[in-house]
């Protein structure tokens, strides 16, 4: 419960809307209380005037009484309607204050949330899937936003119902109210058992809900496998086995939920049978009236849901204060990457050299180093080149450069300086990065190359785009630039998509351009144009290529070929295949595969 | 759900009766359903009227003892009610829960049946629909749909009854607030829905824009674009903000609007009743019958229309799953298979032509092209080729994954079309080069869960891979579950568990698409061995990247360009000087070299 505390701020930014609707809410539940009093007035009324009305039956003045009957009953029934009205508006009030207030805490809630998940880096990322960080951020929020408005709002009217509609029931019979509330706890502790069993078995069915849909998706997707071993049979009978507990699951919840409209008709029932059969007595000894017993009734009618509604508050603070604290786990997570006190706010500017230092890294502890005593420098606007084979490190390489990884042993410098001392945001913003797999946002192709920076004009994206050999297909798209891609858009082709991140990173008019094996996807070609666009800037910016194939580096000033972690050889070109080394088989595999591919 | 799916849709007769169609094995508890429907729909009203006959009589005349037996009847007929009700909304429940079972298994059934061309054609997250959340929709529709509206529908009737027994003019006064709050009820549901509908657009795009930037969270960094995606998240949590403020404005006045017409309606009771009082036409305890009965007229109309929603969706759901029901692609099983004794494992391709499609002038876009070889039993072809040259899809058609367009493939001198599928796929054991391994342990990604492989089998198996060693060393061994997070297999070490799935079922003919990925030499070795270990003794077509397995092929196939240009040993081929000689130099030198 204590991490529900964490909220109260926000209870204090809202209180314009907190303090007027609770008000409301107090408003409203006192007028509702007043019509059973009246209608009570109204039913005793009636008995003494049939008695009067009897007595001066066939006079003139039975008229007038029947008049006055009439109209002493228009009145109580029209205030009986004012009440409700009026009761009404308030609540109307209510409901738009506080619960509007709810969502406005929920608003800032997640955009906090959202903020903050910004700032933190790789390892938050490895441990948070990302339908874990989406519950967090959906049905964890909206659960504490329901204790924050519904939960206070319920239990804020029903306190003010019930000790109004007990007092006032006090008043006419203290026997009578004791024996007619007999039930009322029942109704708030069956009310709390059963809220909290549906919670429970609702998430039962939603977790076996969840596995039954990736038990289909890992059907369908291995369904090469199922078929070709002859297992579509068994494949069945798993998925029954799951279907038929997902029915187990749902009937567990039935059960309970079968069970709220019997215990609201027991316990309200007999609520009612007891006001007849107790205050049926007290009538007949003269201590009450008829009128009473009506106006009982409709106590207990009133009472049913701010009494049911305490019950339910309770469970619903008991998930509210589940949800806050794992989102406390969030809001406690620190960020890895981030400006320190090594940043020195000073810098301003990256010219673009870039050296490694005896780097080291291992992405887990108890593994074998990925990066092992990595040495290298280059100057700003030369190119460097690496290469090797798949696992190599080539990437978790060229990741420490923009700081998305850090060396566990050993510095990266860029321009001479540690990158921890450069602000983040300066190194990373002169900076051009195209990863190996390729992610692109379902916006427009002009909003993702824009994406590298806002502010590119249209000119500065058509040039980007012509420099990544993208031009020809966006104009062959229907909308051209403004062609939306992803789910709800046409899907690009690999080699599309790489093009358009290279476009992304090109219109930053970066300092430091990787290409981390950014090419492999399209033939080569386009692969050779690309290249002697990218050839226009050499000497201007600093660019590292990651690549597979030989012709993507073979032009760079130096380049360096990984092997498990290490650097292997380095050297230009034609050094590399001096040495007649992994280069230089590397580079005449690529020559026969070229002319193969001319092979009629 | 995709956005060209609609969620609702209007009522259909006949999609309707196809739906309830789905009950008929479960009519006798429908009939026990409606029953108690029935039954309690009529309890409900009776307490009110009871209630009027203790106060008019028993209380009126002071007969405590007749008010005893009074109550006594109210509580037998309140706890009935209450035990109706509850086995009647358990009952619909589980009506439905078992008819949606019996469909999805029927719809998961036929998706299996399903050939592979039908998957490579539909998105697979359109088909998991189908098997969820599309046949979920049904369940309420068969549950609570029929026999709920039944059930509200007696319920009104009954308490019109009540009210017009006990009396007319009483009666038509409260009634009168009817169309009032009909009409403010369907108000609301229409108003509500529309919000409704902008609130869940707005959720989904809250939901895709987090997905998309969690999963991109990197590309968000590295571009410094934190501000920036801050603000557009703040836009969008802001109108979905909006939007659901807009939902509160529409709750904020239906309930309150539907407590004043209740009690307009009461207030009219007291006005008439008291007017009738004086007439002696109705007595008190006819009043304080109508005040509950004033209340109790208006769930009854709520819930209608809550169900007819209902209703709504699921018609929509029905309709896409029995589109997907109607369209039965499966491949059929000859009418009079053969059954092949002893199987020997010879295959035979005779002038095989295939297409997956047609080119844009309705010509078949061929990808094999008069395909014929021959395949002892007990020998192993080793395919070869550049990508697109139709190698995989010699070993798709192999196993039937498709129908060959021209010529034919026999086994064993059988026809492939003339066997079960079933048998003819006992008989092939496939290793595909992207491995595909389920959630679960190691030990059922080797058997497949397949209960006649014992455990024994599949350790047996992996040890004679070579894939025992590692699998020991993980933290739950056999039971080690592979999609656990954090536990990586190497793509060396799922090559292994496939193979030693392969082997655990023992097959006559081996179908196998190496993999190209360069692994370590100590791996190389070991899948290596792994593969002579698989491949001895059976019938085997190999797509080989591999030299060594070329070099032991019995007979290398050289594709290109779906025909096979040139044929041989490894040997025989390199002599001739052709296109296999270019592509040794090309691919296979260089593993001669680092061996």
């Amino acid at each position: 419960m204590g991490s529900l505390s964490n909220l109260n701020s926000y209870y204090w930014k809202y209180r314009r809307l907190f303090i007027p609707g609770l008000l409301c809410a107090i408003a409203s539940s006192v007028f509702a209380i007043i019509v059973p009093g009246v209608v009570r007035q109204a039913v005793d009324v009636i008995p003494q005037m049939v008695t009067t009305y009897g007595g001066f039956a066939d006079t003139p003045a039975a008229g007038s009484i029947r008049r006055t009957l009439g109209q002493s009953l228009a009145v109580s029934g029209g205030l009986v309607l004012l009440l409700s009205v009026l009761s009404g508006v308030f609540s109307f009030l209510m409901r738009q204050t506080v619960v509007v207030a709810s969502r406005h805490i929920e608003f800032d809630l997640r955009n906090r949330l959202y903020e903050h998940i910004q700032t933190l880096s790789h390892a938050f990322y490895v441990r948070h899937s990302t339908g874990d960080l989406i519950t967090r951020s959906t049905s964890d929020i909206e659960q504490v936003r329901r204790y924050i408005g519904p939960a206070l709002m319920y239990s804020t009217r029903a306190i003010v119902t019930i000790v109004t509609a007990i007092t006032a029931m006090f008043i006419i019979s203290p026997r009578l109210t004791l024996y007619a509330l007999v039930p009322m706890p029942f109704l708030a502790l069956s009310v709390f058992f059963l809220a909290r069993g549906v919670h429970r078995r609702s998430d039962a069915v939603q977790e076996q809900y969840s596995s039954l849909t990736s038990r289909v998706q890992e059907t369908l997707s291995g369904i090469r496998v199922l078929k070709a071993y002859v297992r579509e049979e068994d494949e069945q009978a798993a998925f029954d086995r799951e279907s038929s507990e997902y029915r187990r699951r749902s009937l567990g919840l039935a059960f309970v939920e079968a069970a709220w409209h019997p215990v609201f008709v027991v316990i309200v029932g007999l609520s009612t049978i007891i006001v007849v059969w107790q205050g049926g007595r007290l009538v007949v000894g003269g201590t009450i009236t008829l009128g009473n017993i009506a106006e009982y009734i409709l106590y207990v009618a009133l009472m049913t849901w701010p009494v049911a509604a305490f019950g339910y508050v309770i469970s619903m603070v008991q998930r509210a204060s589940a949800s806050m604290a794992r989102l406390q786990v969030i809001f406690d997570a620190k960020p890895e990457i981030a400006d320190g006190d090594l940043t020195e706010s000073g810098v301003t500017r990256v010219e673009g050299g870039i050296a490694f230092d005896r780097v080291r890294f291992r992405y887990e502890a108890d593994r074998d180093p990925v990066l092992d005593d990595v040495t290298l420098s280059v100057g700003p606007g030369s190119t460097l080149g690496i290469v090797g084979r798949t696992g190599s490190g080539k990437s978790t390489l060229v990741e420490m450069i923009p700081r998305l990884l850090q060396p566990d042993e050993g510095r990266v410098l860029v321009d001479g300086r540690d990158v921890r001392e450069i602000p983040l945001h300066v190194l990373r913003e002169a900076i051009g990065y195209v990863s190996q797999d390729v992610f692109l946002f379902s916006d427009s192709i002009a909003g993702n190359i824009a994406f590298g920076r806002m502010d590119a004009p249209v000119e500065d994206i058509r040039r980007a785009a012509g420099e990544a050999d993208l031009l020809e297909s966006v104009e062959s798209f229907p909308d051209g630039f403004e062609t939306v891609v992803g789910e709800r858009g046409i899907t690009l082709s690999g080699g599309q998509k790489q093009r358009t991140a290279i476009a992304r990173a090109l219109v930053r008019e970066p300092r430091i351009l990787i290409l981390d094996d950014a090419l492999s996807a399209v033939d080569t070609a386009t692969e050779r144009r690309i290249l002697s666009h990218l050839r226009t800037h050499f000497g201007k910016r600093t660019i590292v290529i990651v690549s597979h194939r030989i012709s993507a580096v073979q032009d760079a000033d130096h380049i360096l070929v990984l092997d498990g972690g290490r650097v292997s050889e380095a050297g230009t070109h034609d050094e590399l295949l001096a040495r007649e080394g992994l280069y230089a088989s590397l580079y005449r595999k690529q020559l026969l595969e070229e002319e193969f591919a001319t092979l009629a | 759900m995709s956005q060209d799916e609609n969620d609702t849709r209007g009522f259909d007769g006949r999609l309707f009766r196809r739906i309830l169609a789905h009950l008929v094995p479960y009519r006798r508890w429908v009939a026990l359903a409606f029953a108690t429907v029935l039954a309690a729909a009529y309890l409900g009203p009776l307490r009110p009227k009871l209630i009027q006959v203790a106060i008019d009589r028993d209380i009126a005349s002071g007969d405590l003892e007749s008010l005893g037996r009074m109550v006594m009847l109210l509580v037998v007929v309140l706890a009935g009610e209450a035990v109706l009700s509850f086995v009647n909304e358990y009952l619909t429940q589980w009506i439905g829960q078992s008819a949606i079972y019996d469909l999805r298994s029927r719809v998961h059934r036929h998706l299996l049946r399903q050939p592979l061309a039908f998957f490579d054609r539909t998105p697979i997250g359109r088909l998991i629909t189908r098997a969820t959340s599309d046949v979920e929709s049904l369940s309420q529709v068969l549950s609570s749909g029929v026999i709920t509206i039944l059930g509200d529908l007696t319920k009104l009737i009954f308490i019109g009854w009540f009210m017009f027994s006990l009396d007319v003019t009483l009666a038509l006064v409260t009634i009168a607030v009817m169309p009032v709050m009909l009409w403010a009820t369907l108000w609301f549901k229409k108003k509500v829905e529309d919000a409704y509908r902008d609130t869940r657009r707005q959720v989904a795009r809250l939901n895709s824009f987090l997905q998309e930037h969690v999963s991109g969270m990197r590309v968000v960094q590295m571009f410094s674009r934190e501000r920036e995606e801050l603000r557009r998240f703040r836009g969008i949590n802001d109108d979905h903000r909006q939007a659901h403020i807009r939902t509160i404005f529409y709750f904020a006045l239906f309930w309150p609007a539907v407590d004043i017409i209740g009690s307009s309606a009461v207030g009219l009771v007291l006005w008439f009743g008291g007017l009738r009082a004086m007439d002696g036409a109705v007595s008190i305890g006819v009043l304080i019958a109508f005040l509950q009965y004033a209340r109790q007229f208006f769930e009854p109309i709520r819930n209608l229309s809550d169900q007819f929603n209902v209703l709504q969706s699921g018609m929509a759901g029905a309709e896409r799953i029995f589109t997907l029901l109607d369209r039965d692609e499966a491949i059929p099983e000859p009418a009079s298979p053969v059954t092949l004794e002893a199987p020997r494992g010879e295959i035979e391709f005779r002038d095989v032509w295939f297409a997956y499609g047609s080119k844009p002038d309705g010509e078949p876009d061929w990808v094999l092209r008069g395909v014929s070889f021959r395949v002892e039993p007990g020998q192993s072809v080793a395919i070869v080729g550049a990508t697109g040259a139709g190698k995989s899809t010699i070993i798709q058609l192999l196993l039937r994954f498709h129908d060959v367009g021209r010529g034919s493939i026999l086994v064993d001198g059988v026809d492939l079309r003339d066997l079960r599928i079933a048998d003819l796929r006992r008989r092939l054991g496939l290793v595909l080069q992207d491995v595909f391994l389920f959630s679960g342990s190691v030990e059922d990604n080797i058997s497949l869960g397949n209960t006649d492989i014992p455990p024994d089998r599949v350790r047996d198996a992996a040890r004679r891979i070579g894939a025992h060693a590692f699998i020991e060393r993980l933290r739950d061994g056999y039971g080690q579950d592979v999609r656990e997070r954090g536990v990586t297999l190497s793509h060396g070490q799922r090559q292994l568990l496939s193979f030693a799935r392969a082997l655990a079922y023992d097959p006559r003919i081996l179908v196998l698409d190496e993999a190209t990925s360069s692994v370590d030499t100590e791996t190389e070795q070991v899948i290596q061995r792994a593969l002579e270990q698989l491949l001895d003794g059976r019938t085997s077509i190999v797509i080989a990247h591999r030299l060594s397995t070329i070099q032991h092929a019995d007979q290398i196939l050289v594709m290109h360009r779906g025909e096979i240009r040139e044929r041989g040993t490894h040997q025989e081929l390199l002599a001739a000087g052709g296109l296999y000689r270019r592509l040794y130099e090309l691919q296979y030198r260089e593993q001669e070299r680092a061996a």
